[in-house]
């Protein structure tokens, strides 16, 4: 049991800042936590305590949040004044990326397409895990990756670099 | 040199590829500068969403997202809650209870309705037969009188109503309502062109008020009336006018006894 609490404890400043990378709200990114919090610890008997707690927690999380959204798309979504990203000045010099605008290309991203791509870059974790976390294939996560990335180097603009080839 | 994809490239840039791949991979990179850039880019991209975000990761946690606070507020909370959902259960039992023992209070129909539908029925199915009409026949109305004055408990009366053209064809005895002695009383009588009109009479009902009610029933008149002796519904299909002669003369005869010193029962 305390062991368990444990093991949630080791996990929660990863999904805060995952939560809040999804959310870009500071509160709502919290709530999300404690609700994922609460559902693991009022589960932990269906959890094998052998497995991963963190997968499970991260796709508890993801849950929560996509319920979360597609709620708010229902009610018409409510947008914090604070986090609007201001319009950016362009990248002073090529390759590099400013980061208001990367912030603001991450939004227009298709929620599937950011919650891989979050998964995968901000928190490194392992494909074959995130897959599993999302529950889709691993082909289908890597071609969402792949998408994701293509749109955010359009989203922020830098014409100079070659644009990825396939190679085979 | 073996085929390189771009799932491989991302997952080299990613840091994800497997170490015999890698090898392959920077090779490759080294002869394509187009690729390698790709792959900085990628690189550049994941470095960002990192310094983006991972600030937040080192922050210290709230208070109300610590487990082990979490766990308990939660258990604390459960037991309140067993406590509500206990409340809960003795309320609904509480009220299963009076509803059930309020049930005869909430019965919708009325002991008069009941009776009514009851006469209708017995009148529909008695007058439509020929030789087996009645169990009594009316040649032996001495008999007919007292036999279901003792069934049901009380002296009846067969009612005269020669003024109105109706002889008696007899009776029988029916099974009846609980609350009115389980038991009723069929008279039928029948005029010179074979009309039938049929009285139900049944002990009177618990509470022995009086009461009167004119209903159309099935196509079926039915003129009922209780007082505190017995009840009586009379049913037939006359025009309305017949029906409420041949009901007026029926009462009349049956409540003779009961109002002051009148005669007794014909009969």
């Amino acid at each position: 049991m305390n062991d368990f609490l444990d093991q949630l404890e080791t996990c929660v400043p990863a999904l805060r800042r995952y939560a809040r990378a999804l959310t870009r709200n500071a509160d709502l990114a919290d709530d999300l936590v404690q609700d994922c919090l609460e559902r693991a610890i009022s589960r932990r008997g269906l959890f094998r305590p052998t497995g991963p707690v963190r997968a499970w927690l991260f796709t508890i999380l993801l849950n929560l949040h996509r319920n979360a959204l597609r709620a708010s798309r229902r009610r018409g979504e409510t947008v914090d004044i604070d986090t609007v990203p201001e319009l950016s000045t362009p990248a002073p010099q090529p390759g590099h990326i400013a980061l208001a605008e990367l912030a603001r290309a991450i939004e227009t991203l298709p929620p599937e397409q950011k919650e891989a791509l979050l998964l995968v870059t901000l928190e490194g974790i392992p494909y074959a895990e995130a897959a599993g976390i999302i529950g889709i294939p691993l082909g289908t996560l890597m071609s969402r990756l792949g998408r994701a990335r293509a749109a955010l180097r359009a989203l922020t603009g830098s014409p100079a670099e070659p644009h990825l080839r396939t190679v085979k | 040199m073996s085929e390189i994809t771009r799932d491989q490239l991302m997952a080299y840039a990613d840091g994800q590829l497997p170490g015999d791949e890698r090898a392959a991979v920077e090779a490759f990179l080294a002869a394509n500068p187009d690729a390698a850039a790709d792959v900085a880019l990628l690189q550049r991209q994941s470095d960002a969403i990192r310094t983006l975000f991972e600030p937040v990761g080192a922050e210290a946690v709230p208070a109300r997202l610590r487990p082990a606070r979490l766990a308990a507020e939660m258990a604390r909370r459960r037991s309140r809650n067993w406590g509500w959902a206990a409340a809960a259960i003795v309320l609904v039992g509480l009220g299963l209870g009076a509803g059930w023992f309020a049930r005869p209070l909430l019965d919708a129909r009325p002991a008069s309705q009941v009776l009514i539908a009851n006469a209708v029925n017995a009148h529909a199915v008695y007058v439509a037969e020929n030789r087996h009409a009645v169990e009594v026949g009316s040649d032996d109305s001495e008999h007919l009188s007292s036999w279901l004055s003792n069934r049901l408990d009380t002296t009846l009366g067969m009612p005269d109503l020669a003024a109105e053209g109706f002889t008696l064809v007899g009776g029988r005895l029916l099974p009846g309502e609980p609350d009115a002695g389980g038991r009723a009383a069929q008279l039928m009588y029948e005029n010179a062109t074979s009309d039938r009109v049929t009285i139900y009479v049944t002990a009177a009902l618990p509470d022995g008020a009086p009461a009167y009610e004119f209903a159309s029933h099935d196509g079926a008149e039915a003129f009922y009336w209780a007082n505190a002796r017995i009840t009586c519904t009379v049913v037939g299909t006359l025009p309305e006018e017949q029906m409420k002669a041949v009901a007026g003369s029926v009462y009349r005869q049956l409540t003779e006894g009961d109002v002051g010193a009148g005669r007794p029962y014909r009969g």
